[in-house]
């Protein structure tokens, strides 16, 4: 009955900018579970790749820290071989000791030779290969020459690849050495740096997923508690992708259907119960005009001869307009009872309200209640569906007629509200007014303070809900003891094409 | 038919019913004064009283019960007869145990209520 109101958004629930307007079942999947199974994916590469990192660190390390020893070694003999070479050219001591360390060293460099390529690579190991063959066969010259000057004229070639020989494999060892100290830093410090990223990692996941995980349970909390207030629009939560929620989501709507069937089932009763409570009103009220028209139609007969032309017009003029107000009794009951969709009209709210009166006056009568109406002139049209908002001002007599004593007032007052294009209508009783703590649950569905079989609890949040629609509020304000006054408050319509957006 | 009149007042607040009842009463001879309001029909009884008292029961503010309850505690004799909207064992109930002579529901025509009249004023006179 109320699918416009589907169009109505809750201010209070953020809709953000996320993807409200895409149908549920078009959204790419990803569940909750999914999300948790790729957190924890992560978790695991993540470990595994440090791991494995470590362990290829420090295999590297291994690597190096033998290079260093066996370069130690080389280093120790091919610098044992060149003090022997400058104790030969100073005091001519045996070369073959130099040449023994230059074998050593060469046989350190040839056992290990796979091992330091690894660490130098092909070309630098056949560079020191070289320099140290180019010194072992300047060193077998100067061992062949025969004379000092021959000798003399070798040393310069044998120094300079004797120092080549050195720098180069002390640049190789330093620059190692650094390396080795820089990877045990490293070594040192990335277990650090993991644990610090697995820590962030952890918090951002738990953060973001009890935050999404909340903030869903919030907005679904929200959502019972628009349908328990009567909005029966199908929920979008707003979800990028389907999870366990957009399924929660759709058994949610999947209820909503059903209630908002079972709802309007519910009020229709409620109106056909309106309707039986007014049918006795209105029917008394049929009385009065029928009984005027009996009565004058049979002194017609009876006195016909004896009657002047004037008083048999003026008894027929009454005959005829005491039919004409039977006829407007009926047509009143008539538009209440009306069924069918909503109509939409541009409405004076001043005459609604008044046939709202009529429609319950027996009612009244019969409480012996006091109603008063008063509506300021010039009122401005509203724009509203005329049988749905009789049914909100009959409903809210008739609930002050109920709790009112014999001599009580209703003072309904239609004027124009303070916020300007609004038209305010207060129906006011001196009853015994409604407790604090009930105040606040008056427009929930099903709650009623009357006794069982009286009271639906439907009347008022009908009445909400057929205000809301036209963007209006009803509100109560109720002092315990002093009487109760139900505030409706609807937009005033200037043109008729509001209706049309309504 | 040489008795005294009776003196008849009919209390509606539809004004058509007084317009048209007391004509229709008086053609028996009887004297009827017809009231809108319960207050000056009560002030005009204060200062005679009537023999016979035709009221509706719904009115705005004095209603019939309280009528028939006041007219005869100032008049015993008085018979009151009340108009109802419509019969309802209830109100009927009530309407005699508060000592009404009878009833009558709406819609009703002039003869109906002369033949209550008239067995009224049968009792009256006996």
């Amino acid at each position: 009955m109320d699918q416009h109101i589907t169009d109505i958004k809750d201010p209070d629930i953020d809709y953000g900018s996320e993807p409200e307007n895409i149908p549920l079942h078009q959204r790419p999947s990803i569940s909750i579970r999914a999300k948790i199974a790729i957190s924890f994916s992560l978790f695991f590469i993540l470990s595994f790749t440090v791991t494995v990192w470590s362990y290829w660190i420090l295999t590297k390390l291994e690597h190096k820290i033998e290079f260093l020893e066996i370069a130690d070694n080389y280093m120790v003999e091919i610098q044992q071989a060149r003090r022997f070479e400058k104790n030969y050219l100073l005091y001519r001591t045996d070369l073959d000791d130099a040449l023994g360390h230059l074998k050593t060293a060469d046989k350190i460099l040839k056992n290990n030779s796979e091992k330091i390529e690894k660490i130098l690579g092909p070309n630098h190991f056949n560079t020191m290969v070289s320099y140290m063959s180019k010194y072992h066969d300047q060193l077998i010259l100067l061992g062949a020459a025969e004379n000092d000057a021959a000798k003399e004229a070798i040393v310069p070639s044998l120094r300079q690849f004797g120092s080549q020989m050195v720098s180069f494999a002390t640049e190789f060892v330093e620059k190692e050495r650094i390396s080795v100290t820089r990877m045990f830093l490293l070594a040192k410090r990335v277990p650090l740096y993991f644990m610090s990223a697995i820590f962030v990692l952890m918090v951002f996941v738990l953060v973001f997923l009890t935050r999404q995980l909340l903030l869903t349970l919030n907005r679904f909390m929200e959502y019972t508690k628009r349908i328990g207030e009567g909005d029966f629009s199908p929920i979008t939560p707003a979800r990028k992708y389907r999870d366990e929620f957009t399924k929660l989501a759709e058994a949610f709507n999947h209820m909503i259907k059903e209630l908002d069937h079972k709802h309007n089932v519910l009020l229709e009763s409620h109106k056909l119960r309106a309707i039986g409570t007014l049918v006795a009103g209105v029917a008394h009220e049929l009385n009065n005009p029928l009984n005027n028209t009996l009565l004058t139609a049979s002194m017609l007969t009876e006195d016909y001869e004896a009657l002047s032309d004037e008083e048999k017009r003026e008894m027929i003029d009454d005959v005829i307009n005491e039919t004409e107000r039977a006829q407007r009794v009926v047509k009143n009951l008539l538009d209440f009872a009306r069924e069918g969709e909503t109509e939409m009209a541009l409405l004076k709210i001043d005459k609604i309200v008044e046939d709202s009166t009529r429609l319950v006056v027996n009612q009244v009568r019969f409480a012996k209640v006091d109603l008063t109406l008063d509506c300021e002139p010039n009122l401005p049209l509203i724009a509203g569906d005329e049988q749905k908002l009789k049914q909100v001002f009959v409903n809210l007599i008739l609930n002050a007629v109920d709790v009112l004593p014999p001599r009580g007032k209703i003072r309904i007052n239609v004027k124009k509200d303070k916020v300007p294009g609004y038209v305010l209508i207060t129906v006011e009783d001196n009853g015994p007014g409604i407790d604090e703590h009930i105040q606040g649950r008056i427009f929930e569905p099903f709650f009623t303070t009357k006794r069982r079989a009286k009271g639906t609890g439907l009347g008022l949040s009908v009445s909400r809900g057929i205000i809301k629609k036209l963007g209006g509020y009803i509100k109560l304000k109720s002092v315990p003891g002093k009487g109760t006054v139900f505030i409706v408050s609807l937009p005033a319509t200037d043109s008729p094409s509001e209706i049309m957006s309504k | 038919m040489n008795e005294q009149p009776l003196k008849i007042m009919v209390i509606d607040d539809e004004n058509i019913v007084g317009k048209r009842l007391k004509p229709a009463l008086e053609k028996t001879g009887d004297i009827v004064e017809a009231f809108e309001e319960g207050e000056t029909a009560l002030a005009r009884f204060a200062q005679e009283p009537f023999d016979i008292v035709v009221t509706d029961i719904r009115m705005e503010k004095i209603d019939g019960i309280e009528i028939l309850e006041r007219i005869l505690a100032k008049s015993q004799r008085t018979k009151v007869i009340i108009i109802t909207g419509y019969a309802t064992v209830e109100i009927a109930r009530e309407a005699l145990s508060k000592g009404a002579f009878d009833f009558i529901a709406k819609p009703f025509k002039p003869s109906d209520l002369r033949q209550i009249i008239e067995r009224a004023s049968k009792e009256l006179r006996s």
